[in-house]
């Protein structure tokens, strides 16, 4: 149980910044992802936490202490590398206990502490094997195991879900999420896909460009991003410049349109708001409902089926993407209606 | 269809043009073993015979033992003393070239630094340049040195031509061994030192036995270095066998060095064999 925290560190390499300046706070036990597109400096934070590179300015404070100067043997952390880097000459039980052997700990406890963890990454009949006979998903239970029996204070991991199938993805993930909450161990893992960060992290740090865009819960980050690319990164469509006229209400070029007020932005700012496509009702325009709020109509304009899901673009002044369970299908040039709540409405200032 | 195909490729592994070809080669590296082993049983064989003339076996009451081979398991041929040499003077060079070649092989191969192509070039000049320009121009440092006819001369000299195909061997072995390994081990808690010896050096293992190998043979086959800076007070296998040829025939008891000096490294090539396979190697690196 650790509390991780990031205080302003910058990491420059010669004369190219890496890092301008992170603040960061992990709670002890926590699971958090550090998202962002690839070269935006989230692998050089981690192996920052690591230990692996030293920050240039700013210190990387574990419960409290300062660890920038520590040796990254002496570290007590735990990595997980994207291709798991299994030692290829050494067998399942020899690549588990590689951190005992070299802290010389007594044969006795290497050998009980390795029935103990084999148990729990299930990997008992693959004891005797080379890395090369095993499967993916296999290869990272034995660098998950092999990390674990150290103990360590901070659990990290590059990328831990990118070079598995669709379906061992599932699998790892409730791996991955059962055993984190198991053991209560603090895990940061990097990731430049949405979906993986959303799927397992309690908190999520998008990073652009070397600096933290946003901290915060999955559904936040998702919901209510405070900036366009925020809001891009984690997959937004419908997001469209506006003009407040009220503080609750919205003017855009397919009308004006009712929206939650939000504290900071006042009548006459310009903003962007942004429509959730799933949060959009969609009405054929003979079944338009009466006297609801933000009725805005147009026209199909392409459709893309996704088996459980379809999608439409709508041309309303704007094209409007609105995304639909497929119960019914609507034809492309079909004259639709779209409604869309108040407190679906995000707003970001300009 | 896919699958009768696989199978035919697999039951019938050589076409009879690769056979064919297969035999051409194999004749073509130990053809030229055959006048050699005929003639190191011959008593005479002389033009225009195809064959020796007289065989060892119809003259065994004249000479107890095949004429080549009794001179060359005899002190006179200073068999003995030339392939100590060889193989001390080999062992040592390889050792030495490695222990150059380890650290800046890895520089090479990891890190990026202004000149890095130029230096890379430089490093194959010596197998760009004249061994004899090397050697005569050796020989006239090292006798001011007081190095000529040494160990320590010779070693330097064989130094010369095998570093470059050393860093060049261990270069894209360690290139094709990602940091991931070493930095892994360290995180588990591995000391500099641990991560050397139980990780670093097994990955490369394959690499560096071949490249060992490989200064070993070029170092036990270098003549006109030897032959300039040992001044005839070291004697190797190549020099000790051009002495005896230099005459120009080719008679019986040179035949028989001949075929002792390609033992060490056919000796060598056997158990380094082994060794490379006995290493349960993993394809996969994870990936």
């Amino acid at each position: 149980m650790t509390e991780v925290r990031l205080n302003a560190v910058q990491k420059r390499f010669g004369a190219f910044t890496a890092i301008e300046s992170i603040d960061l706070d992990i709670k002890s036990g926590e699971l958090v992802a550090l998202l962002g597109p690839s070269g935006c400096g989230k692998t050089t934070t981690l192996r920052m936490i690591a230990g692996l590179e030293a920050p240039t300015k700013g210190e990387v404070l574990f419960d409290g202490h300062d660890v920038s100067d520590v040796a990254v043997q002496k570290r007590n952390v735990g990595m997980v590398f994207q291709r798991y880097a299994l030692f290829p000459h050494m067998t399942v039980e020899k690549n588990v206990t590689f951190g005992l052997d070299v802290r010389g700990l007594p044969k006795k406890e290497i050998s009980e502490r390795l029935e103990e963890i084999l148990e729990v990454v299930q990997l008992n009949k693959f004891r005797k094997r080379f890395p090369a006979q095993l499967s993916g998903g296999q290869m990272q239970r034995v660098a998950i195991a092999r990390t674990l029996i150290t103990k360590p204070s901070v659990l990290m991991m590059d990328e831990p879900l990118a070079n598995l199938d669709t379906k061992l993805r599932g699998e790892m993930r409730r791996f991955i999420r059962d055993l984190q909450k198991r053991l209560g161990i603090t895990t940061i893992f990097v990731t430049h896909d949405q979906v993986e960060a959303m799927e397992l992290a309690d908190r999520v740090a998008v990073i652009f460009n070397g600096k933290l865009a946003q901290f915060g819960a999955p559904q936040e980050l998702y919901q209510q991003p405070n900036s366009t690319e925020v809001a891009d990164f984690m997959g937004a469509s419908n997001i469209f410049s506006a003009k407040l006229v009220a503080a609750d209400r919205a003017e855009t070029s397919f009308g004006t349109i009712d929206i939650m007020s939000q504290p900071g932005l006042k009548p006459g700012n310009d903003v962007y708001v942004m429509l959730r496509s799933e949060g959009i009702d969609l009405y054929p325009e003979s079944e338009a409902p009466q006297g609801a709020q933000n009725l805005i109509s147009g026209k199909i304009k392409a459709r893309e089926f996704f088996g459980a899901s379809v999608q439409y673009v709508v041309g309303a002044g704007e094209d409007i993407t609105v995304a639909e369970q497929s119960r019914r299908l609507l034809d492309v040039g079909q004259p639709v209606v779209l409604s869309v709540q108040p407190d679906r409405v995000w707003t970001i200032a300009r | 269809m896919a699958r009768k195909f696989s199978n035919t490729a697999l039951n019938n592994q050589l076409s009879g043009f690769q056979k064919v070809y297969l035999i051409l080669i194999v004749g073509f590296i130990l053809g030229p073993f055959l006048p050699l082993i005929i003639q190191s049983l011959a008593f005479r064989w002389a033009w225009p015979d195809l064959l020796p003339g007289t065989w060892w076996m119809e003259q065994r009451e004249v000479s107890r033992m095949p004429l080549a081979w009794d001179y060359v398991l005899s002190p006179y041929s200073r068999i003995l003393e030339a392939t100590i040499n060889t193989v001390v003077i080999g062992s040592i060079v390889t050792v030495i070239c490695l222990a150059i070649c380890l650290p800046a092989a890895r520089v090479l191969a990891r890190e990026s630094f202004r000149g890095k192509s130029g230096f890379e070039f430089f490093l194959s000049l010596p197998l760009i340049v004249p061994e004899a320009a090397i050697g005569i121009a050796l020989l006239m440092i090292f006798i001011r040195m007081g190095i000529a006819g040494s160990y320590l001369g010779i070693i330097i000299a064989h130094l010369i031509p095998t570093i470059p195909y050393m860093i060049r061997m261990l270069t894209a072995v360690y290139q094709g061994l990602g940091k991931d390994f070493e930095e892994q081990a360290m995180i588990l808690g591995a000391s500099r030192w641990q991560v050397l010896r139980l990780v670093t050096l097994p990955m490369l293992l394959p690499g560096v036995v071949a490249g060992a190998l490989f200064t070993f043979l070029v170092s036990t086959n270098i003549f006109l270095l030897t032959f300039f800076l040992g001044q005839g007070k070291i004697i190797t296998l190549p020099t000790l066998l051009f002495s005896k040829i230099s005459g120009g025939t080719l008679d019986a008891s040179a035949a028989g060095i001949t075929l002792i000096v390609t033992l060490p490294g056919v000796i060598l090539l056997i158990i380094s064999e082994r060794f490379i396979k006995e290493e349960a190697f993993g394809k996969g690196f994870g990936n």
